[in-house]
Formats: structure tokens, C-alpha cells, sequence
């Protein structure tokens, strides 16, 4: 493959002053090497996987406790632990922003304009103010009995309250896990339910394309299905009225977040250290099957992979503002937290991107000073297609772009670089379950068209060819620290082996196809599995097709993303259906299947076409093969149709007129 | 090709079933001068789905500067704007 041009350059003085340079520097001299390429200090860091996470520990200065030794406990990636003797705060750290000034502004938050003509509602939370509230939810918050071991669920926005309970709720050793607004409550107890949570976080109103949404009123139903809990803890604007109505029906204690820090003292905290493996937070991942399995990421692991991608690949730091497109029910959510500990401030927004229209996120990001914003090729699409051009708009403090939620086309570097400007556009990879990235960026080396800068420092990141044919598989060969402790409630750790372990021994098989070339450089190439990245947004196809097969006319379902040029951010969902016997699916049908899977998981895990198929594509040992529909819908012949027991039904994909690639999204 | 009030009205109506509403569309749009955007029919972000969509069906180009709610923030107003484009609708 020809060499794609290059689309950035650093310029040479401020790669010199990376942070990635220094820290470069930083271990040359500390251990008398020297390393005159990328590619040299890549490759030492995944050899000497330990030394890199024992140096960087050390140059990162966060404040710690116990012994650094061992670093890795264990060879193998399935069960290694790092610095189990360590002890750490990932909420002093982040809190702390490298030793960041009272002063200095820690969040900025925004919210969407009460009407479409208002501006847009702006406020700036500084370290101190941060740093008090936290404490004084912690402390209100060990009052009411919550501590380790417990866990704390959010059905919130993405605003600076949730933040800080978050991170007191994370500060005094409880596990923080949180949904955004636009998942169905049924999706949301599909995955609070099995966590046994003391405490309950909900944000009372938001607002989203122009429209207040009272999200109480629904949360009700969630709190009196999960019998666990203690507290409802209300969070934003007009908190104390929506107690004042609820509290009668609601199921056990209700309160406002002002009331419960009205008996605290204003105080800062010195935050206990904890262990390094404490669990932190709690993601979840969805299948092909099942309820989605919830995955326990620690503390430690979240934290320094956290501040090794921030601050060496991004080169985040104080005087950043960091503007990430997510809700708090996605892991980007959980990366933005964390670079508040890099001494950026950071950005949130709960409102749409598209109200009150299309330049509505471009236009927050001047106003607000963003210097690194990040998105999804949906959002760049949307910008794109509605004729904004963001570099008119005020945005000259951007310096960077991040992408991810789906593949990158090469040309939105093209479009990146005419109309936000002459920046670098970082694409970056990885996912919830390792709550980092194996591909991003990386300030002191060109963007080449279409690829991610390089593979993530200490990962030993593989491109694993397919005896098939098919494109490589993205698998991990050493042991990092942000590897999941493991999932939730599976004692023996089958479920773990079986999800990241199983497919090739020994290495962590992440579930994605990957391209690495001789530059050093990546590009990803979809999923491996059957797990869909729609619009930005990982979704598990059972949540579609168990809705899906609740439907009386429907017998079976397979839910399969589709590569589509004109849908937004070039991919869509197919829902292949077999219906019973008599049955066709109509309009009529089609809109109830629709509307089934809005109402029962989210207006994203919505397919832009359902069609009707005689039976799903099995393999010869009767699984479904996801993977062999998918390549049929792009109109290839699937690498594994040999192994099909009825390749016939694949023609019939490929030529379904409703799933054709021309036909309009 | 859709090319009268009704065609195109039912043609607008199809497409937010299919993509946002799901057979609700109709009861959704009680009156022609009714805002999109203020009664949940449509966000801004569909605004930009539905001029694609309609682009493609169309065989017209719309041009995006007037991707404004004056001329897309009601089912009255979308009408108009497309008759300003097509033409008056034939016999």
C-alpha cells in the first residue's frame, strides 16, 4: 500500500517540549539509555513494560503510599495485577491537577439555552469550589453509611455536580457507575440491577434539543427496582422542588444534593489512599447474548492509563480545556474525569450538539476556550453535511481534534484540515473494556491520511492475521494496568477467560480489526465481533434482538452493523428478522419493532432497517454468525462461508433491496 | 417523483415514521404551521437528515445556508420551501 500523505507535522519546538518528550528524557537519563526513534522507545517500553510503569509512576508524581514493588505481579495478561502493595487516590489525584491553584478553573460547564434565541448557560467551577464541594459530599455522603465496597449509580447529565459525587462517591472507596439520560429505563435497570447499589445519583431536569426533560419522574421506577438502595441523591438545577414533590412516594430516602451538604462543614479533605487494585468504576459491555456483563475497572490501572494517554499522547496540561461529545454513560466520559488530573480544565455540556442548530457544540467550544475537543465521525458528519465551517466560528485556541466511536475515513482529514484548521486530527482506539485506548495520538510525530498516529506506550499491541484471509485482528501481548480487574460477579473468572482470553491463549483479544504498518502507524478497520459502534455509540446487539424477539410475530433476530456512506458517521444497523409462519413484515411491523427497541433500550439502538430473512446464518456448530451476515451486507463473500450450514441465506442478504448500500440511510 | 402538496407532504410524513416516529407522525403534526422543533416532531440534527433525504429523493440540491428554521421548522414551511425549488406542482 502506498505511503498516504501526510495531513499534520508538529512543529518541531513543541514536540521538543512534550510532555512526551520529557518523559522521554526522564527515563534516558535514569537509566543511562538512549533512544533515537519512536519506534526505539515503543518497542522498550513494551519489553520493559515494568520499568516503563514503574518510571512513569515516578515521573507522573502522583502521591502514593506502600511499596512500588512489584510492579506487575504475574506474567500472564489474564492475571497479573500491578503494584499490589500500592496505595493511591484517584480522587485527590484528580482533584489535585498536579498541584493546580485554588484558583485556577477546573470544570466548565454548560448547558444547553433555556430558548433558542438565549445564550448558552456557562459556568466555571474552580479547584477550590471543586475541591470543597467534593469534600463535602464525602462527607455527607459517609453519614448516610456509604464507604467501600458500596456502589454508587448514576442516571445523570454530564454537568459538574455529577462530577463531583463521582468522585467523593469514588473518593471514599465506593464503585461509581453511571447511565446517561438517553437510555430506557429498562435498559438501565438491565444493567443497575445486578450491581446491588447503596446509593442512587439522579440529575432532576435536563435539557436536550430545546425540550426540558423532568428525568426524576422517570427515575422513579428505576429506584423502586432496585431494593438495595439507601439514598436517592438529586442532583442540578431545581433539585430541591423535585424533592419537595417526590419524597412521599419515593421508595426510601430522597434528597437533594444542596440539602445533604447543608449539615457539612466547609472543609478540604486529606483523601485516604487506597489500594491500587480498589475497584472504581463500573462500565458495561454488551453481547451477542445476555444482559449486558459489567466490567470492574480499579483505580490505579484507570488512573495512570489515564494520565500516560493524556498526558504523553495528548499533551494535555494546565492552560488545556478539554471538551469530549459524551454522555456519562460512556467510558469517554470517564477519560475526560481523568484529565483534570493532567491540570486541564475540563468541558462538559448537557444539551444537544444540534440545538440551537448545527454549530451550537463549535460555537461552546469558542466561547468556552476548548483546546482539545473530541467526537465522533457522526459529529464531524453532521457538522459537515450542515455546511458549518467551525473555523469561522471563533475556534482558533483548537489545537487538537480527537475522534473515535467509529472508523475514521480518510477524508475527514481532508475536511478537518479546510474547515477547523491546521491542527492534528488524533483518530483513537480502544473501548470500554480496557477504559483506554491501544491507538491515539502522539505530539512529536506527522498525522498520515486515514491513520492513528501509533500504537499506546507499554501496550504490546499485535495485528493477528486471519488463516482465512480476513483483515488482522487487534490482540495485546503483555500485561497493562487498566486490563479490567475482571467482571462482575463471575467468582471462577470463566466469563472473563471467555470474553477476552478464549479466542488466542495468552493474548487479550480485544474484539476489533486492525491494520498496523511499517510507520508504526494504525488504522482500524471495524469490529471483529458482533458488537455494533453506531453514531459513536457501542451497543450489544442482544439489547436489539432480545426486544426484538419479545415481538409475538417475531421468532428470531440478528442485529449487524453496516458500513453506509450516507448515514451518519458511515455506519448504520440492519435488523435481519425471521418471522413465524404467516407473517410479513410490513410498514406496520416494521414501525412496532422500531418502536419496541426506542422504548426499551435507546432512539440509538434504533436500526435504520429491519428486513425479513427465512433463517438466521448459523455455522455448521448452529451459532449464529454475525460476522458472515455482516460481510454479506457489504456485499463481499464472507471468509468463513464454508463453515455456514446455509450459505444460501447470505445471497439473500447480499441481495435484500431494503439493505443495499445505495439505498438511502 | 413526489411533486404535489399531498405527495410530498405524505412523502415528508413517511420518512419521519420510518426514521424517528414510528407510524406516530401523523397524529405528531396536528397543523401545517406547527413548530417542528418545539414540539419534539424533529431536533436540529433532523433537520439535516431530512434535507438529505429529501435531496436524494427529490433529485434537487438544497442550499445550506437556508437550512433555517424559517424554512424547515414546520411541515407548512418545508412544503414552501420545496415549492420555491420545484416549481408549481403538476396537473
Amino acid at each position: 500500500m502506498n505511503t498516504p500523505s501526510i495531513v499534520w507535522q508538529p512543529d518541531p519546538a513543541r514536540a521538543a517540549a512534550s510532555q512526551l518528550a520529557r518523559f522521554q528524557q526522564f527515563v534516558e537519563a535514569r537509566h543511562g539509555l538512549r533512544f533515537s526513534t519512536w519506534a526505539e522507545f515503543h518497542r522498550d517500553s513494551v519489553v520493559s513494560f515494568r520499568r516503563f510503569w514503574s518510571d512513569f509512576l515516578e515521573w507522573s508524581a502522583v502521591r502514593r503510599a506502600g511499596s512500588a514493588e512489584p510492579v506487575c505481579d504475574g506474567d500472564t495478561i489474564e492475571r497479573a495485577r500491578f503494584f499490589p502493595a500500592l496505595r493511591l487516590s484517584y480522587t485527590g489525584t484528580v482533584l489535585d491537577g498536579g498541584g493546580q491553584p485554588d484558583a485556577a478553573v477546573a470544570i466548565v460547564e454548560c448547558h444547553e439555552a433555556e430558548t433558542p434565541t438565549a445564550a448558552l448557560q456557562v459556568r466555571e467551577v474552580t479547584r477550590g469550589e471543586l475541591r470543597r464541594d467534593v469534600a463535602r459530599i464525602a462527607q455527607a455522603l459517609e453519614a448516610q453509611g456509604i464507604g467501600p465496597g458500596d456502589r454508587v449509580v448514576a442516571l445523570a447529565a454530564h454537568d459538574a455536580d455529577t462530577i463531583a459525587v463521582a468522585l467523593a462517591a469514588t473518593g471514599l472507596g465506593a464503585t461509581w457507575s453511571s447511565c446517561g439520560p438517553e437510555l430506557a429505563n429498562e435498559a438501565v435497570l438491565a444493567r443497575f440491577g445486578p450491581l446491588e447499589p447503596a446509593a442512587f445519583v439522579v440529575t432532576g431536569q435536563y435539557r436536550s434539543g430545546g425540550v426540558r426533560h423532568d428525568l426524576l419522574a422517570r427515575a422513579r421506577e428505576v429506584a423502586a427496582a432496585l431494593p438495595t438502595l439507601r439514598l436517592t441523591l438529586v442532583t442540578g438545577a431545581a433539585a430541591d422542588a423535585a424533592v419537595t414533590r417526590d419524597a412521599a412516594q419515593w421508595p426510601h430516602h430522597l434528597v437533594a444534593l444542596a440539602q445533604l451538604m447543608a449539615g457539612t462543614e466547609a472543609v478540604t479533605r486529606d483523601w485516604t489512599l487506597l489500594p491500587f487494585n480498589q475497584p472504581l468504576f463500573l462500565l458495561f459491555s454488551s453481547g451477542t447474548t445476555g444482559a449486558p456483563k459489567a466490567i470492574v475497572h480499579g483505580a490505579g490501572g484507570t488512573l495512570l492509563e489515564h494520565l500516560k494517554e493524556h498526558r504523553l499522547h495528548g499533551d494535555l496540561g494546565p492552560g488545556d480545556r478539554l471538551y469530549y461529545q459524551t454522555t456519562c454513560g460512556w467510558m469517554m466520559w470517564h477519560w475526560t474525569l481523568s484529565g483534570l488530573a493532567t491540570g486541564a480544565a475540563i468541558v462538559t455540556y448537557d444539551g444537544s450538539v444540534a440545538t440551537p442548530d448545527a454549530s451550537a457544540l463549535w460555537r461552546l467550544a469558542a466561547r468556552t476556550g476548548v483546546t482539545v475537543l473530541g467526537a465522533s465521525p457522526a459529529f464531524w458528519q453532521y457538522t459537515r453535511d450542515s455546511a458549518v465551517s467551525p473555523r469561522t466560528l471563533g475556534t482558533t485556541q483548537l489545537r487538537a481534534l480527537a475522534s473515535t466511536g467509529s472508523m475514521l475515513d480518510d477524508h475527514w482529514y481532508d475536511w478537518a484540515r479546510r474547515e477547523v484548521g491546521e491542527i492534528p486530527l488524533m483518530s483513537i482506539s480502544g473501548g470500554t473494556d480496557i477504559i483506554g485506548c491501544f491507538v491515539l495520538g502522539n505530539p512529536t510525530l506527522p498525522v498520515y491520511r486515514g491513520e492513528s498516529q501509533c500504537v499506546s506506550l507499554a501496550l504490546d499491541v499485535r495485528a493477528l492475521a486471519d488463516p482465512a484471509g480476513g483483515p488482522d485482528e487487534l490482540v495485546c501481548g503483555t500485561p497493562f494496568p487498566s486490563r479490567p480487574l475482571g467482571l462482575l460477579h463471575d467468582h471462577d473468572g470463566s466469563r472473563f477467560h471467555e470474553a477476552y482470553f478464549a479466542a488466542h491463549p495468552g493474548l487479550w483479544t480485544h474484539g476489533d480489526f486492525i491494520e498496523l504498518t511499517a510507520r508504526g502507524t494504525a488504522r482500524i478497520l471495524g469490529r471483529a465481533d458482533a458488537v455494533l459502534k453506531v453514531k459513536g455509540v457501542r451497543i450489544g446487539p442482544a439489547e436489539i434482538t432480545g426486544i426484538a424477539r419479545r415481538l409475538p410475530e417475531v421468532r428470531d433476530a440478528m442485529a449487524v452493523e453496516q458500513r453506509h456512506a450516507d448515514s451518519p458517521g458511515g455506519s448504520r444497523i440492519v435488523l435481519l428478522v425471521v418471522l413465524q409462519d404467516g407473517v410479513a413484515l410490513d410498514r406496520a411491523l416494521v414501525h412496532r419493532i422500531k418502536r419496541a427497541i426506542r422504548d426499551g433500550a435507546s432512539a440509538d439502538h434504533v436500526p435504520a432497517v429491519v428486513a425479513a430473512i427465512p433463517e438466521l446464518p448459523t455455522t455448521l456448530n448452529g451459532k449464529l454468525s454475525e460476522r458472515a451476515a455482516r460481510e454479506a451486507l457489504a456485499g463481499q463473500v464472507p471468509v468463513n462461508r464454508a463453515a455456514i450450514r446455509n450459505p444460501e441465506v447470505l445471497d439473500l442478504i447480499r441481495a435484500l433491496p431494503e439493505a443495499s448500500r445505495d439505498h438511502p440511510a | 417523483m413526489p411533486n404535489s402538496d399531498a405527495e410530498l407532504r405524505r412523502l415528508i410524513i413517511d420518512w419521519l415514521d420510518d426514521q424517528y416516529h414510528f407510524g406516530d407522525a401523523e397524529q405528531l403534526i396536528r397543523d401545517d404551521e406547527q413548530s417542528f422543533l418545539e414540539t419534539g416532531v424533529l431536533t436540529s440534527l433532523g433537520f439535516v437528515q431530512l434535507v438529505l433525504f429529501l435531496e436524494q429523493r427529490l433529485a434537487i440540491t438544497l442550499d445550506r445556508a437556508a437550512l433555517t428554521r424559517e424554512n424547515f421548522d414546520g411541515m407548512g414551511r418545508v412544503l414552501r420551501h420545496l415549492r420555491a425549488h420545484l416549481g408549481p406542482a403538476s396537473a
